[in-house]
């Protein structure tokens, strides 16, 4: 059974059909890519599945589970988490305080009124948060402010703030986008070492990128799916080369 | 390196407070504070560090908190004028009351954020203080405000004097300590992490809705137990607690003494105090000019408020004495 099912989804704003009966299956542990042109619905279709859109009509299970209908931070609680485009962090907070988050939104679920406790006396917790960071490399900066890390470290940072609560499913907008070459690299390797098992869905333009991640690939223009395999089928499918370069090019 | 703070560490700013605030009766009248100031200024204390819960936590700035502080000061004057001259049951009464209204106003208006949330809530904050002057006029007093309260009583003490102030600063020492610790709590955790961003916070698993929620009720119980004790320190509630004029005062006190601070608010409140009713006879009919350009300084040149002033201070004495 994959373990994101999305069936028939379309979406229009006004007269424009952003998404238009969208089926995909992702299967569960594998890095799957989205491309294609700009506008073609790839960041839209992220926006349904993070709960921030709501369909006009269709279905998405996640693990057996219907996600219309459910909160942004339910849907993270199934076990859902989103890497931004631009790296979404808690800039006036030190690099602990924005891992310690998602640890105890772990815990504690969505809400809890716990105001007596004091949150840097959870040993355990903090420890954990603590590991996550020196994984992802940011260990020098554990105390450092959030907000004036280098770019490739808040993407690092907000990548550490996301596998903190342990999610199974990871969608990543174009994580590579403005980064110099060498950081795009160094995104890649992140990437690639995280061998834990966690089922990715990647929005990317740059093939390179794309090429060195993904298992799968699909690819949308004008709101559909109009070709779908691994990177070797893709790279030579002709309604491929025809949505990115137009027909004269054929 | 000890991981765990001392108790000294954690509580040192509820010590000190602590210190302040008891000693106040010896200490005041020397810098011409006269008896009675030093209990309205622990009762705005009180207010402050709530306020800064919702405003220096969250960053949601209400225009509307004196919707809490006045329907607690009528709830309590009603109590101790028709029920019992007890102070207890009137302001766990007043306390019940407002958090009533905050949770409906609450749901209301955080719906929306930024200067749309601030107009909500001071809209709400003006129809109670409209139904005050015309509809409730029977109860309230209206224009005249509310009097004829007896001496209030804590059980067989008078509460008049020191024992008022006592009590007040007992009071706000403990929800100092209170703020503190919520402060320190995943729970102060979450709500400043609203002020940061409130997306990644939503799609960090937590439901921000409910921290504001919270936030924005506690702030509201503050206020209450703020607007109680008013009415015990001295017995009448006029409209203008309810006014936007209260509600505008508290934000003025938070920005001068440093928003997220929980001290600076209560600094930036005694500050205003003392201006207002004592260093206003210096300066005779001048002084709110002389008060515009002291808030204007601070807001320019000292976005963080005295406490930012405070916080270089200590930055330019740690580094002169690392450095030499």
């Amino acid at each position: 059974m994959p373990i994101l099912d999305i069936h028939q989804v379309s979406l229009s704003f006004g007269g424009l059909k952003a998404l238009q009966n969208v089926n995909l299956k992702i299967e569960q542990g594998t890095t799957h890519a989205l491309i294609g042109p700009n506008g073609a619905g790839k960041s839209t279709l992220l926006n349904v599945l993070t709960g921030m859109l709501k369909p006009d009509d269709g279905s998405v299970m996640f693990d057996g589970k219907p996600l219309l209908d459910v909160d942004s931070y339910d849907i993270n609680q199934l076990g859902i988490a989103k890497v931004f485009q631009t790296p979404s962090i808690f800039p006036e907070m030190t690099v602990l305080q924005n891992v310690t988050i998602p640890v105890f939104a772990a815990r504690d679920g969505s809400f809890r009124m716990n105001m007596l406790e004091g949150y840097t006396k959870q040993r355990p917790l903090i420890e954990f948060a603590e590991e996550q960071i020196c994984e992802l490399g940011l260990k020098n900066h554990m105390h450092s402010i959030a907000g004036s890390l280098s770019r490739g470290d808040k993407r690092r940072l907000e990548m550490a703030i996301c596998l903190a609560n342990k999610p199974r499913l990871l969608l990543l907008d174009e994580p590579t986008a403005g980064m110099a070459r060498h950081e795009t690299e160094k995104t890649i390797e992140l990437l690639q070492s995280m061998n834990d098992g966690i089922t990715k869905v990647i929005v990317e333009h740059d093939m390179n990128v794309v090429f060195s991640l993904a298992e799968k690939i699909s690819v949308l223009s004008q709101g559909q799916i109009i070709a779908e395999g691994s990177p070797d089928e893709i790279k030579g499918h002709p309604k491929v080369i025809e949505a990115y370069l137009g027909e004269a090019q054929v | 390196m000890n991981n765990q703070q001392s108790f000294w560490q954690l509580n040192k700013a509820v010590v000190l407070f602590a210190l302040v605030a008891l000693t106040m009766p010896l200490w005041f009248p020397l810098i011409n504070g006269y008896s009675g100031l030093d209990t309205k200024i622990m009762i705005f204390c009180i207010f402050l560090v709530g306020f800064d819960i919702l405003l220096g936590f969250t960053g949601y700035l209400s225009f509307g908190h004196a919707a809490f502080f006045g329907i607690a000061a009528y709830s309590t004057g009603l109590m101790l004028k028709n029920f019992s001259d007890n102070i207890i049951p009137a302001i766990i009464v007043a306390v019940i009351a407002a958090t009533l209204v905050a949770i409906v106003i609450g749901l209301l208006t955080l719906k929306r954020t930024g200067i749309y949330f601030s107009i909500l809530t001071l809209a709400f904050a003006e129809m109670f203080h409209s139904m005050a002057m015309a509809m409730l006029q029977t109860w309230t007093g209206g224009e005249n405000g509310l009097t004829g309260m007896p001496t209030p009583m804590l059980f067989d003490i008078k509460m008049q004097g020191s024992a008022v102030f006592y009590f007040t600063a007992i009071m706000a020492i403990l929800l100092f300590y209170i703020a503190k610790r919520i402060e320190r709590s995943p729970v102060g955790l979450m709500m400043k992490a609203i002020k940061c961003n409130q997306t990644r916070l939503e799609y960090t698993g937590i439901n921000a809705r409910k921290y504001k929620l919270l936030a924005f009720v506690i702030s509201a119980m503050y206020a209450a137990i703020a607007g109680a004790l008013m009415v015990v320190y001295e017995p009448f509630v006029g409209h203008e607690f309810l006014g936007w004029h209260q509600s505008g005062e508290v934000v003025i006190m938070s920005v001068i003494g440093g928003v997220g601070t929980l001290v600076g608010p209560m600094i930036g409140a005694a500050f205003m105090l003392y201006f207002e009713n004592v260093l206003s006879v210096d300066l005779g009919e001048q002084w709110l000019l002389v008060l515009g350009l002291i808030f204007m300084f601070v807001v320019i040149f000292m976005p963080g408020g005295f406490m930012e002033a405070v916080e270089r201070i200590k930055k330019r004495f740690i580094t002169t004495a690392d450095g030499e």
